[in-house]
């Protein structure tokens, strides 16, 4: 008897496991459907899917795959398929982080296809978005959202300690941390939160002087750059006089928010989707811009921190249609980013798209603020700076020096650690 | 046994129970606390809310509305179960085979083989795809399943629960004319119930939480499972954790049930059954 | 002459059978594990990325680099730290609550056997989620103690070297002590209920019973779980990933987690990757065979 279950069992595994084998799910090769990898159901796959919907209007047939593809699984899929050598499985198009690009087209130049003969007028978007997705003078990836660094606070939290959002509007760090310690000895808030490991302040803090923790050459550049010593010098204090909240993670950052424990956030414009899921704090946020590096020539108010762009992978079949997708929407309908804007809240990079009405709207939650055509506004004025694909290693080597530093490390020291750490994993 | 002698048992394990109620505490807190979140708003969650809510409705919606739920626990079902029948089966041959038969052979090679699991699954993944891809296995179940099919810790762990395997039985058997094949299924698999338990039980969980793998390989949302899904709800720019935690909780639920069922087996075993 | 040959085929037999019983599952490891392993190092004497992967001048160039970085020391250090204290913590608990949860006399058996079980099935994103607001400065932890009078403000566990390296190893306890105590239920099993009964009669205390009958008996199921949780926390990841994202400073990174940053963080570089891989497997390699060698013993 139970053999004969066993039997069964066994048998009804094997034939299980041959249909399984037997149903190789792959995507028809239909020439008139592009895959695509995108990773946010409220955001970026919805905003493919609109532009999907609207070239079809006019290109019959066409459709979109897309395969909801994690940002982190994006980089495994494709460093793993790269590593072996086989594309085959890449899509026709990629989204990507703006942060992780340069470091794709450094280890797999031949993943990705040029986009030498688009038809697109490039200079419709900020010269730095652009530069994200370039190398040399050859562009490589079609610009979609906007990463523009703003500040946001809490008006109420400010007007309790005497302060408006004019108070920290293009303001200097060193005001910003005067501002900070009072309305901490006044109010126990926090004027800003920050991660202490894969925080991003200190990158938004030395792009917005136009430079890096890396020279022009690429080499590493920490001990003996003043602009990155100023701005380690800054945050530090920031965080030893108790203007920033310095939190471990991710959850904790969004958690002295909601919470209310923090009165201030600065990062890419993105962040307003978390802030507006906080309904009781409807019309008490208020944005601005980022507070610029104190005795720096080349400082300003202004920084871009994360955002991301289209690729069309070396995998694309057929490369003319892709290119025709992307630029007949994504690269210059101004009606397709009307459409979206409403529906999905990405704002976009095209500088066009910042005139139209839609993004003159007042926002309810920022107290009636005009907050996207701000934030267009904002982003026409980001510095350049050099790009390197080592961008993660070096924010965590200055995000340790400044832990160092905190704990009590002498600033010379730590420095010296991070610099020499940075270079040696920029060594093969 | 009289009753009071009865009572006096249960007085003496009263340090048993008591200890016990702690550590069950502990080990159930996440999990209330994990039901909890998912009847919460994302911003109640955020504020470490511990109280259940009344949002769960909601959650459920967004989350079925947003992802293929039921695609993805039925893949799951299906590769996790499969993956325990042919995991079990051979792992539990091999184990029996190298305790039994053994000499020093097989010892030797039961010894290499236990060096497959020591490195690093990231150090392997590149060959394995490029494999993979050349036995045009991508994007298939059977790619799936076969890495996770053969374990060095499964065949261990029936050869180590093997040697309580009395010989004697064997022997017996061998005398009666039983061939060597027959002894397997029909004295040691109904003998070792509670081993055969306890390895459903961890095969199926990690077959269950696979991920590194299944999402390499996997480039199509047809083939989404639970982990998967999981990850495309903490990815987004904003992230919902009521909904995740709903997400989480249908993630959670069939591990427990395997384990609450199997369970029983593990521990009323082999009494009776060897004699 | 005739029954000498026929117990001589009679032994083959079964020594043939041995060989075909263990002989599926021998060849699927060989295929999926040691194959891609000869594969991968061979990576590990390469450098490059992709299409350029060339082989390191000198060929050892990637082990030599080991010794030059600093983060992997640390993550070595951190990591055997997890190890010795975490490791015998542990099983020694795992195989208290089995014994506990194995006494016939005790009601509600399948419901804490259950509990206990249950860390292990929570998935791994609600429990991060739990321990680092649990453990964060204005969490539960710290509201708790704070009303205890023990501290008097918030305390940055996560945020601190020491007492983050703490939250890990507590972390792993509670995840990891229920499904070892599987194994050691599982093990119990095998012992004959006479064998108890015997050793009561005798007049053996609980905690003699423990150490002179179940330790022993239990010393194979003993073996594969140190075995198993010697290669688990070399190869931890999970927990330094998710709770810590190995900081502050790096102070909590673990080995497998600074090779996965390697691969898929930072530019890629799989050919160190794989060396720090080979140089973790011969870690663990050495430490399970002296486990082996030492207790796996037939008597």
């Amino acid at each position: 008897m139970k053999k004969k279950v066993l039997t069964v069992l066994l048998t009804g595994a094997m034939v299980a496991s041959m249909a399984a084998g037997a149903t190789v799910v792959s995507a028809e090769d239909n020439d008139n459907t592009l895959t695509v990898w995108a990773w946010d159901q409220n955001f970026n796959i919805k905003s493919m899917q609109i532009a999907a919907d609207q070239y079809a209007a006019d290109h019959e047939g066409f459709s979109v795959d897309i395969i909801e593809t994690s940002s982190d699984d994006c980089q495994t899929k494709l460093t793993t398929a790269a590593n072996a050598g086989d594309y085959s499985t890449l899509p026709d198009i990629v989204l990507m982080q703006d942060n992780s690009y340069q470091k794709f087209l450094k280890a797999y130049p031949d993943a990705f296809t040029d986009l030498k003969d688009m038809n697109i007028n490039w200079d419709d978007f900020g010269a730095l978005k652009q530069s994200y997705s370039m190398v040399d003078d050859t562009h490589y990836g079609v610009p979609f959202d906007n990463g523009a660094v703003i500040a946001c606070y809490r008006t109420d939290i400010l007007e309790e300690a005497g302060y408006t959002l004019d108070d920290l509007t293009d303001i200097t760090w060193s005001k910003f941390e005067e501002i900070g310690k009072d309305i901490h000895e006044k109010t126990g808030k926090y004027l800003l939160t920050s991660e202490a490991t894969g925080g991003d302040t200190l990158m938004m803090m030395i792009q917005s002087c136009g430079a890096n923790f890396v020279n022009e050459d690429g080499e590493a550049y920490i001990v003996g750059n003043e602009t990155a010593e100023k701005c380690i010098d800054l945050y530090t204090e920031l965080v030893q006089n108790d203007v920033v909240k310095l939190v471990n993670n991710w959850d904790e950052y969004i958690a002295t928010i909601t919470s209310g424990e923090a009165a201030g956030i600065v990062n890419g414009n993105w962040i307003t989707a978390t802030l507006m899921s906080t309904e009781d704090q409807k019309g008490l946020w208020g944005i601005t811009t980022m507070p610029k590096v104190d005795g720096v020539d080349t400082a300003t108010n202004y920084a871009n921190n994360g955002g991301s762009s289209w690729y069309i992978t070396s995998n694309c079949k057929n490369v003319e249609l892709a290119e025709d997708f992307l630029a007949s929407t994504f690269g210059s309908s101004t009606d397709f980013y009307d459409a979206i804007l409403p529906e999905t809240g990405a704002i976009s990079c095209y500088l066009p798209a910042g005139e139209s009405e839609v993004y003159n709207e007042p926002n309810e939650f920022f107290g009636g603020q005009p907050i996207f055509s701000t934030i267009v506004e904002y982003s026409s004025h980001i510095p350049e700076f050099t790009k390197t694909p080592y961008h993660y290693e070096a924010r965590e080597c200055v995000n340790t020096a400044v832990v160092n530093i905190v704990n009590g490390t002498a600033k010379e020291d730590a420095l010296q650690e991070a610099q020499d750490t940075l270079a040696f994993k920029m060594t093969e | 046994m009289t009753k009071k002698n009865k009572s006096a048992i249960q007085r003496r394990l009263i340090p048993t129970y008591i200890f016990l109620i702690i550590v069950s505490f502990f080990s159930v807190f996440p999990l209330y606390w994990m039901i909890s979140a998912a009847t919460n708003t994302s911003t109640d969650v955020s504020r470490g809310r511990i109280i259940p809510g009344s949002y769960f409705m909601e959650n459920f919606k967004n989350l079925t509305s947003q992802q293929p739920l039921w695609r993805a626990l039925g893949n799951s079902f299906f590769y996790a179960i499969l993956t325990t029948v042919i995991c079990l089966l051979i792992c539990s041959i091999a184990g029996y085979g190298f305790e039994v038969y053994h000499d020093k052979g097989k010892d030797r090679l039961f010894s290499i083989l236990l060096l497959a699991m020591m490195v690093p699954q990231v150090a392997t993944m590149v060959p394995l795809f490029k494999m993979f891809s050349k036995a045009k296995l991508l994007n298939t179940s059977i790619g799936f399943i076969l890495p996770i099919i053969s374990t060095p810790f499964m065949i261990m762990m029936f050869r180590q629960n093997a040697r309580a395997f009395p010989v004697d039985i064997i022997e017996a058997a061998r005398i009666d004319g039983l061939s060597e094949v027959r002894i397997f299924f029909q004295m040691f698999i109904p003998t070792m119930k509670s081993t055969y338990a306890a390895a459903a039980v961890i095969t199926f969980m990690n077959a269950w939480n696979a991920y590194l793998w299944p999402k390499v390989i996997m480039t199509d949302n047809k083939a989404i499972t639970m982990p998967m899904l999981i990850a495309n709800l903490i990815t987004g720019y904003v992230t919902d954790y009521g909904m995740l935690m709903c997400g989480v909780l249908f993630c959670s639920i069939p591990t427990m049930v395997v384990f609450f069922v199997l369970q029983k087996q593990f521990a009323e075993g082999i009494t009776g059954a060897v004699k | 002459m005739n029954s000498k040959k026929k117990g001589m085929t009679l032994a083959t037999k079964q020594k043939a059978a041995g060989w075909i019983f263990l002989a599926p599952a021998s060849i699927m490891i060989a295929i999926m594990s040691f194959y891609p392993m000869i594969r991968a190092f061979i990576i590990s004497l390469q450098t490059g990325a992709g299409a350029n992967m060339r082989f390191a001048d000198p060929i050892f160039s990637n082990y030599k680099r080991i010794l030059a970085d600093k983060v992997f020391q640390q993550s070595i250090a951190n990591t055997f730290l997890y190890l010795i204290i975490q490791v015998p913590i542990m099983l020694i608990l795992a195989i208290l609550l089995a014994q506990l949860l194995n006494n016939k006399d005790l009601k509600f058996k399948g419901f804490f056997r259950t509990c206990v079980f249950l860390p292990c099935a929570t998935s791994l994103v609600s429990y991060s989620l739990i321990f680092r607001s649990m453990f964060a400065t204005d969490g539960l932890i710290n509201s708790v103690l704070m009303k205890l009078g023990i501290l008097s403000t918030g305390y940055n566990f996560l945020g601190n070297a020491t007492s983050a390296k703490i939250v890990i190893i507590i972390a792993l306890i509670w995840r990891w002590t229920g499904y070892n105590m599987v194994f050691y239920l599982a093990g119990l099993q095998n012992i004959e209920y006479s064998v108890y009964e015997a050793a009561k009669i005798d007049g053996a205390n609980g905690w003699k019973t423990f150490w002179k009958i179940t330790v022993p008996l239990l010393k194979p199921t003993i073996i594969m779980t140190f075995i198993m949780s010697i290669n688990g926390t070399l190869q931890l990841f999970d927990e330094s990933m998710n709770l810590t994202k190995g900081g502050p400073a790096n102070s909590t990174i673990t080995m497998s987690h600074y090779v996965y940053n390697t691969c898929f963080v930072n530019v890629p570089n799989f050919g160190y990757a794989a060396a720090m891989s080979f140089i973790i497997f011969i870690m663990v390699a050495v430490l399970a065979f002296i486990n082996l060698k030492v207790g796996d013993t037939r008597d």
